[in-house]
């Protein structure tokens, strides 16, 4: 029985390795997305912006050092005004903030303005310069509102006092920071399990149909159960063949020069590196690497019966690569892929919370971002949970289904 | 025979098979629409980062900082909750902080004294965490000069260079548009010309006596046809259910139907070249998200630095992002001027399509 089912797994691995159209159908799109992520993580947080500082005053010099010295917030260039007003014509920048050569005498009499003057395309490019300069021109008053003051001032039990009356004493969650890339890189691999697992089994699945090798299997010696198993195996075996090493990539990429945050490489470099950098998985203690391993295997098991189901449903590799590529889509952005549930509508996530992959994100980033394991019990039983359903939904209909050739 | 006859057949026969395979032409439609959804899903998170308020005052001043916070640049979703229930949220991935409001902050505040607000943030995302330390000083300057409290020295004084804001999914949607038509088309012209070598009809073309490019044209044209239908119903829905209406809407009919040509020639080349559906459909899916991203869709391309600008005008995504914005919102997203953006798509739509057809016609006739 075990000779037979490794036959067919065997089989279905080795037809699938010899099509290159199957590989690229199933890691493109997920590919597309990395490349995606990678370009988002330069495009996020910071803006080029300009500069001028018309004032020569002390004052005028300081509010340039604060302006300057947050460069989480900007990329900041010292420009004149004639360049700076090219440059935003340009767009070469995103703003222009202008210390005018009145600043110190206005100062004095309580009445200084930094002036922004601000390409508001949209909201989200709009809304991040508008909290970054506030929060500079208000570190100049109430210098604890910067973001050093936040982090060690009240939070380190000294509080100065400011005019706005109201400081911040940040408490943060963890030591370390994940990367926007990071934070992003769990929902890729989980849209990689589901196109392989999903596309690959439907179509192996459909091609037997397509082909008619469906009847050569139903008369075969070899007896319907073990093959409907070996095609689960094989489907799962192809998913691992190609998942394991991504993830030991993940592992890996930290010997990668360049990918320190501190690194003075130039901006093509850092772009071209961004998606090696940024596939930069935590080491997980031996608990955490448990879990991540069950998560895949549970995921995985999901995604390989419901593609043995779209396959018997379809039985047309066409319909089935449109019909995954949707699906895996959807499952992928409801799950929390490129979004974060909790910022979305309520009854998204009510949605939300009928799709696996939301708890495949959930756990996956549970095991390797949080020090505890808080609601990985909940995602490994839904998980399980689906696993077990769609594989023997899968089963059932499968033998169904070659039964009638 | 006559070229219109030999367009006219071509074209019923292309139609008679996309009749054939309505099940794929519908998915295809339907990923049109899925990417609209996805990119709104994006847009949401965007803004309004759900953080847990929790007043232990309740007094005056607490209700102006709530306002403040509310009003701080469509940073804050804030949720009411006791310390537990938020603590509890929080660590389970929930909320990406906690606001504390301490007792006594009215009273504190009213008499001078500067209050520290305890604020806990989930820093598991480097981006949501900047967010938010950002916008609790915006937030805080905008609770102080409310009440013009003395000692306050300097402001910032912002000029706008458009008169409105946009907000982000309107502004992701118009994006989305072209990314539709490189989706749709695309698969549509691919298929047109892959399933000629799927179903070996290749050899028919290569024997027939007319004119094997005026027989792709038909073919191309109904395939576009069917794109321009699927991008209708998307626009429709931009216009009808989110609201966003073109300021110029003769514009926006010409880039669309420009970007369906040029998308279903590459397409018909990329179909060509493969000869399979199976791989032409998900390497133009696997390229469309990245066509799209560097091609100002999120905000304008110069702003992520010279290269990626330079590398995105390859992409006719970037021209056709460019009209459109400027065509729905009169946004200007790129240096060039519009007209500049559409005549670049013109010329790519006649190159592309004599490019393609020509290749064609040799592949063909091999």
């Amino acid at each position: 029985m075990i000779g037979r089912i490794w036959g067919m797994a065997r089989n279905d691995l080795a037809v699938w390795l010899r099509s290159p159209a199957a590989i690229a159908a199933s890691l493109l799109p997920a590919l597309g997305m990395g490349v995606l992520v990678a370009v988002l993580t330069n495009s996020v947080g910071q803006q080029p912006v300009a500069l001028v500082v018309r004032g020569h005053g002390r004052f005028a010099q300081r509010m340039a050092r604060i302006i300057q010295g947050d460069r989480d917030a900007y990329l900041l260039e010292k420009m004149t005004s004639a360049d700076a007003e090219r440059a935003l014509g340009d767009q070469r920048v995103a703003a222009i903030i202008v210390i005018p050569e009145n600043f110190d005498e206005a100062l004095g009499s309580g009445d200084a303005a930094v002036d922004v003057y601000l390409n508001n395309v949209n909201i989200d490019l709009a809304d991040d310069i508008r909290r970054s300069v506030t929060r500079s021109v208000a570190e100049f008053d109430a210098p604890q509102l910067g973001l050093l003051g936040e982090l060690h001032g009240p939070a380190r039990g000294v509080l100065l006092p400011n005019p706005y009356r109201v400081a911040i004493a940040e408490h943060d969650l963890r030591d370390t920071n994940v990367s926007f890339l990071q934070y992003q890189v769990i929902p890729i691999v989980v849209l990689i399990v589901i196109s392989i697992g999903l596309l690959g089994t439907a179509l192996l699945t459909a091609r037997d149909f397509e082909r008619g090798t469906a009847k050569m299997l139903v008369i075969s010696p070899g007896g319907r159960l073990p093959l409907v198993i070996g095609r689960l195996v094989g489907g799962t075996l192809i998913t691992f063949a190609l998942i394991t090493p991504l993830v030991a990539l993940g592992f890996l990429t930290r010997y990668i020069p360049y990918c320190a945050e501190e690194s003075e490489a130039p901006r093509w470099l850092t772009l071209v590196l961004s998606g090696p950098c940024g596939w930069r998985l935590p080491v997980p203690s031996w608990t955490h690497g448990l879990a991540l391993i069950g998560l895949l295997t549970a995921v995985t098991l999901t995604t390989v019966g419901l593609g043995t189901l779209l396959g018997v449903a379809l039985r047309d590799a066409r319909l089935v690569t449109m019909t995954a590529l949707n699906g895996a889509a959807y499952m992928f952005f409801l799950g929390g892929g490129f979004t974060t549930v909790p910022f979305l509508p309520d009854w998204i996530q009510i949605v939300s919370r009928l799709v696996p992959t939301r708890y495949a994100i959930d756990g996956l980033r549970q095991a390797l971002f949080y020090p505890d394991l808080i609601g990985f019990g909940r995602d490994i039983l839904v998980l399980s949970a689906c696993a077990v359903s769609s594989v023997m939904l899968a089963s059932l209909k499968l033998t169904r289904a070659w039964r009638r050739r | 025979m006559s070229s219109l006859r030999v367009f006219k057949a071509s074209a019923a026969l292309e139609l008679a098979q996309l009749r054939g395979n309505r099940a794929f032409v519908v998915l295809t439609a339907l990923a049109a629409v899925s990417f609209l959804a996805m990119v709104s899903l994006f847009g949401l998170t965007g803004a309004y980062a759900p953080v847990a308020l929790i007043d232990l005052d309740g007094g005056p001043y607490a209700k102006r900082l709530v306002e403040a916070l509310l009003g701080a640049h469509h940073s804050f979703a804030l949720k009411s909750m006791s310390p537990d229930e938020a603590r509890t949220a929080l660590y389970s991935g929930r909320l990406v902080g906690i606001i504390t409001i301490p007792a006594g902050f009215s009273a504190d505040v009213e008499n001078g004294t500067t209050v520290a607000l305890d604020v806990r943030i989930d820093n598991v995302n480097v981006d949501l965490t900047n967010d938010v330390q950002r916008a609790l000083p915006a937030a805080i300057v905008a609770f102080g000069r409310r009440h013009q409290f003395p000692g306050v020295r300097v402001q910032m004084v912002e000029h706008d260079v458009i008169p409105h804001d946009t907000g982000y999914i309107p502004y992701l949607v118009v994006s989305a548009l072209a990314l539709d038509a490189m989706v749709i088309a695309g698969i549509l012209g691919a298929m047109a010309t892959a399933r000629e070598f799927e179903y070996g009809t290749v050899k028919l073309l290569r024997l027939s006596p007319a004119s094997q490019a005026v027989m792709l044209a038909g073919k191309l044209a109904v395939s576009a046809a069917v794109a321009a239908s699927a991008l209708a119903v998307t626009l429709v829905a931009i216009v009808f259910v989110y609201g966003v209406v073109p300021v110029a809407p003769w514009t926006t009919a010409f880039t669309l139907l420009a970007c369906v040509a040029i998308f279903t020639c590459l397409g018909a080349w990329i179909g060509a070249l493969l000869k399979r559906t199976l791989a032409a459909v998900p390497l133009l899916f696997g390229l469309a998200m990245p066509f799209y991203i560097d091609s100002g869709a999120l905000e304008p391309t110069r702003f992520d630095g010279e290269v990626i600008w330079r590398i995105a005008h390859l992409s006719p995504v970037y021209y056709a992002v460019g009209v459109l914005e400027w065509a729905f919102h009169g946004l200007r997203v790129t240096p060039e001027p519009i007209y500049l953006n559409l005549l670049v798509l013109l010329a790519i739509a006649v190159a592309s399509a004599a490019l393609t057809l020509g290749r064609l016609s040799k592949g063909v006739a091999r």
